[in-house]
């Protein structure tokens, strides 16, 4: 059985707890054996380097300091956490000073250092690199059977923090998709930011924002949205009815976190799953 | 009349003094030994002259008699000479030998040599000239410049070979007495790939390389920890194998051209005095230099004209925007095409424009990388007249192009770019230095200084091709009208940086940036972060504008709050409390407003987070901590071993 690290992100123990629900039996059902990290904290989330790039490098190079001490990588749900995690990690491999400033802070206060050897893995590379969709489809009990949208935001789509996947024309959501029996819908939106940093701050901006890729993805025939990050989620689910207040456009649409539509294929919760379907079933119509 | 060239003593002197007394103008005795003033030599050294420096002409001529007295007398025979135009061979010759060979007649032995060239030069020229230039490169650029030292190699009658690394067996090293390499690094530190068996196979055969003579250009890129590690790798490689370095090795920059042509102007004249026998003749080497740089039209001048870079044909599936202003009406045209694949995103359109469809709009540039040829191509922002087609086309062929997203366009892929200049124009970001302190030359000219490393720093910060296509980058702008722009606040915040820049100008730039058109109405720097290197760095010098303003501030207005309580709250438990943040960020009121909006509703009767329970467990609504619905946990548990976050946050930052 694969070893890995989990970090579920900023947002997924505090506020997302359908995402713990599901990454766990999803895991199993996969071979996947998560291993926690309990003394792992947030990463900042690109909101504490605005005030100290440092100390949000700090944060992220003790969590990738702690899986190394198991000399395992991190799997994360978040997209936003995986491409922070990647950030860190490449600047500590370019820049040896900045490194050692850093190391030292940690090996100060944690007594552990970190390497580099220990790297970020997003579910989503991590399922359709290291899984394999073929296994992944074997092992499908429902079939999803649904037009899905996926999103995949702008944090992790850069060069070095998306796997093998294209950066600015990805598709292993819709290969990842199409494994579970649903029907990928293309729509032009699908990396485009959420505003999810400033939501509380720029909402009307971030509103907006949300608006234009749900109602973008709804246009193309979706009936759900399945989000590859934890934070813009909230944007993209909770928000939505205000996001279409807002702008008056068609925003409503069940989004769910990769991680529970897969555990949902799957065959975990199907209780959950026949409610996403009625509820796209009476949205979508 | 005999006139020699050189004259030297070997070891073994018994410092008899009989030298000396015959010709003290050329011979003065140590404690140990006679030698060769250094008057009477080019080189201007005191020694024994090992190095074969030749006599200045008049000395050689005005002491011949004496020189070869000298050695006549000399008890142990070690005073040697050479005569004005005697092959090498001859110079071994006892002081007899040389009398009947006068300069004249050896003067007129098959030595090949061009008009003026001393015959011990034309001794050299006459032996074996192969030169061997290896080049490790990835990108090719090793390799090119490997090419065009061959090139130059032929000015000093040398036969150069240039020699892939990949595949060279180490033993065909031995018995070659010029070598030079070319090298670039990889990675950190790591030798390019068809470097990389040459390297495993001399380090695992040592083979004896005495008699080699050889330098080091090395390429690397100065940001990395291990610059040119490889091309050093080598040098040192080579040294302790016993060869010898004609040269100290070169270490090159991004920017390689200008160090690589100081440090061939200088290796080739110096390896090309390496004689038959591996022997560095560098009494030659300034005549070697002058030979080298003129006057011969049959000498080869080096070929700099940059290499055509060639590639395959590819077909292409093109998908290109239209967008006719006088209708109103947009669309796509799909085009199928075979282009070369080193074709930029330019010359495509421009044979599209020819061949296809004339009335197809699109900005040209005047050179590589003009910064209003911005276009979006397979997703990319990039410039049409620099991005190469292989590099964007995917393994489908697909190539989808469209105007720079986040500005009006006007017509086809031509986007509308006054708002951004208006912008610009509002922001006047260049350089206004009055009113500060200042500096005067003696003329009373103001002169403007700044620190090197600060300099440097500046020129990497700014480093960017397009700020207009910086500014298309954003997602933000799409939806906020009033946003200046990343482009536009860049600019700003590095003239701020710049110490060069007025006081008052600064101060107007910071209050422009913390304006609410300033950096703050950018909602996601991630969204610009993602477009390679300029993105990257464009994000990076926002990111510093708010840790500016943030300071200045004290953490006020929304955006301090969030900061502030962000990092409060992690280093309170080490997790994020959105509770907190709602509260501390939206204050009372704005509590209230989202209850009464419908989002706390939707998460309070779970009409959001699909998939789960309507309501999220019973003991939410009985301990509050737990999350009442799904909306989101008020008090957080601390993670494991917290004293270790609050002493990263003390260390590092105490303003939480």
């Amino acid at each position: 059985m694969a070893k890995i690290a989990y970090y579920p992100g900023n947002t997924a123990r505090a506020a997302s707890m359908e995402v713990e629900d599901c990454i766990v039996p999803l895991c199993k059902t996969l071979g996947i054996e998560l291993i926690e990290i309990p003394k792992a904290s947030s990463d900042g989330g690109n909101i504490i380097s605005q005030a100290s790039p440092k100390l949000q490098h700090s944060l992220v190079a003790r969590n990738l300091a702690l899986a190394e001490q198991k000399s395992i990588d991190i799997i994360t749900t978040c997209a936003t956490s995986h491409a922070i995690m990647c950030d860190t990690a490449d600047i500590i491999a370019s820049d040896s000073v900045y490194a050692s400033q850093l190391n030292n802070l940690i090996s100060l206060t944690s007594g552990i250092e970190y390497l580099g050897e220990s790297k970020s893995r997003h579910l989503l590379h991590y399922l359709v690199e290291e899984i394999g969709l073929d296994k992944i489809s074997a092992a499908v009990i429902n079939p999803i059977k649904l037009n899905v949208a996926g999103y995949y935001g702008s944090n992790m789509q850069r060069e070095g923090a998306c796997g093998n996947d294209d950066a600015f024309l990805p598709n292993y959501l819709e290969q990842l998709i199409n494994a579970m029996g649903g029907v990928p819908v293309d729509y032009e939106l699908k990396c485009q930011s959420v505003g999810a940093p400033s939501l509380l701050t720029l909402e009307g901006t971030a509103m907006a924002m949300t608006a234009a890729v749900l109602a973008d993805a709804k246009q193309n025939g979706a009936d759900i949205m399945v989000s590859a990050c934890t934070i813009s989620h909230s944007n993209l689910d909770s928000y939505q009815s205000r996001a279409g207040k807002l702008t008056g456009k068609d925003t409503a649409m069940p989004v769910v976190h990769l991680a529970e539509l897969v555990a949902f294929a799957l065959g975990h919760y199907p209780d959950r799953f026949a409610q996403l379907r009625t509820r796209a079933l009476i949205i979508g119509s | 009349m005999s006139v020699i060239a050189k004259v030297w003593i070997e070891e073994d002197c018994i410092t008899c003094d009989a030298c000396q007394d015959i010709c003290p103008e050329v011979f003065q005795l140590t404690d140990e030994t006679s030698q060769i003033v250094a008057a009477v030599r080019i080189d201007g050294v005191f020694d024994r002259n090992i190095g074969g420096s030749l006599l200045k002409a008049d000395f050689g001529k005005e002491f011949a008699d004496y020189i070869e007295e000298a050695a006549e007398a000399c008890p142990v025979d070690i005073i040697k000479f050479e005569m004005t135009g005697a092959a090498a061979p001859a110079a071994e010759e006892a002081a007899a030998v040389a009398e009947v060979a006068p300069p004249v007649a050896v003067a007129a032995s098959p030595v090949v040599a061009s008009a003026g060239t001393s015959d011990a030069l034309a001794a050299v020229f006459a032996g074996d000239r192969t030169l061997t230039i290896f080049f490790g490169s990835q990108t090719g650029n090793a390799a090119g410049l490997a090419e065009k030292t061959a090139k130059l190699a032929a000015n000093y009658e040398l036969i150069a070979n240039v020699v892939d690394m990949d595949g060279y067996d180490p033993a065909s090293l031995v018995g070659a007495k010029r070598v030079l390499i070319i090298t670039s690094t990889w990675g950190e530190g790591d030798m390019p790939d068809n470097a990389e068996d040459f390297w495993q196979g001399i380090n695992s055969s040592s083979p004896t390389l005495a008699g080699l003579n050889y330098s080091v250009c090395a390429i690397g890129d100065s940001s990395y920890d291990e610059f040119c590690k490889a091309g050093v790798d080598w040098d040192q490689k080579f040294s302790a194998l016993g060869a010898t370095s004609i040269q100290e090795i070169q270490l090159c920059d991004v920017d390689f051209d200008e160090p690589w042509a100081a440090w061939v102007k200088t290796v080739l004249p110096r390896i090309a005095c390496v004689d038959d026998a591996g022997v560095f003749q560098e009494s030659l080497v300034e005549e070697m230099i002058a030979y080298g740089a003129g006057g011969d039209d049959s000498v080869s001048s080096g070929d700099f004209t940059p290499g055509t870079v060639l590639m395959d044909e590819i077909s292409v599936t093109l998908e290109l925007f239209r967008y006719c202003p006088s209708t109103a009406q947009s669309g796509w045209d799909t085009i199928s095409c075979a282009v070369p694949a080193h074709a930029t995103v330019e010359d495509l359109l421009i044979c599209i424009q020819q061949d296809v469809d004339g009335s197809l709009a699109f900005r040209r540039g005047t050179n590589g990388g003009t910064p209003t040829t911005g276009v979006r191509v397979n997703g990319r922002t990039i410039l049409a007249d620099l991005a190469r087609i292989s590099d964007l086309i995917g393994a489908s062929g697909n190539l989808k192009i469209e105007p720079a997203p986040g500005l009006p366009i006007i017509r086809d892929l031509i986007v509308d770019l006054s708002g951004y200049e208006a912008a610009r124009a509002r922001a006047e970001p260049w350089m206004r230095a009055d009113p500060r302190e200042g500096v005067r030359l003696l003329n009373g000219a103001a002169v403007a200084t700044m620190d090197a490393s600060l300099a440097t720093e500046l020129h990497q910060k700014s480093d960017i091709l397009s700020y207009q296509l910086i500014q298309s980058m954003s997602d933000t702008s799409s939806y906020d009208k009033a946003y200046e722009g990343p482009g536009i606040h860049l600019q700003q915040w590095l003239r701020a940086e710049d110490p060069r820049c007025g006081a008052e100008q600064r101060k107007n730039i910071i209050a422009s940036l913390n304006e609410t058109d300033g950096v703050w109405a950018e909602a996601d720097l991630s969204s610009i972060a993602r477009y390679g290197s300029d993105g990257k760095l464009a994000a990076s010098g926002l990111n510093s504008a708010r840790a500016y303003l943030l300071n200045a501030s004290n953490y006020g207005g929304k955006h301090g709050r969030l900061v502030k309580w962000y990092g409060r709250s992690v280093k309170w438990t080490g997790n994020v409390n959105e509770t907190t943040l709602y509260r501390q960020v939206l204050g009372p009121l704005g509590l209230i407003g989202n209850i009464f909006n419908g989002i706390s509703a939707r998460m309070l009767l779970g009409f959001t987070r699909n998939g789960g329970p309507p309501i999220r467990g019973l003991q939410g609504l009985l301990v509050p901590p737990s999350g009442i619905g799904k909306i989101p946990n008020m008090i957080n548990s601390k993670v494991d071993a917290h004293h270790e976050v609050v002493s990263l946050f003390n260390k590092i930052d105490k303003r939480f």
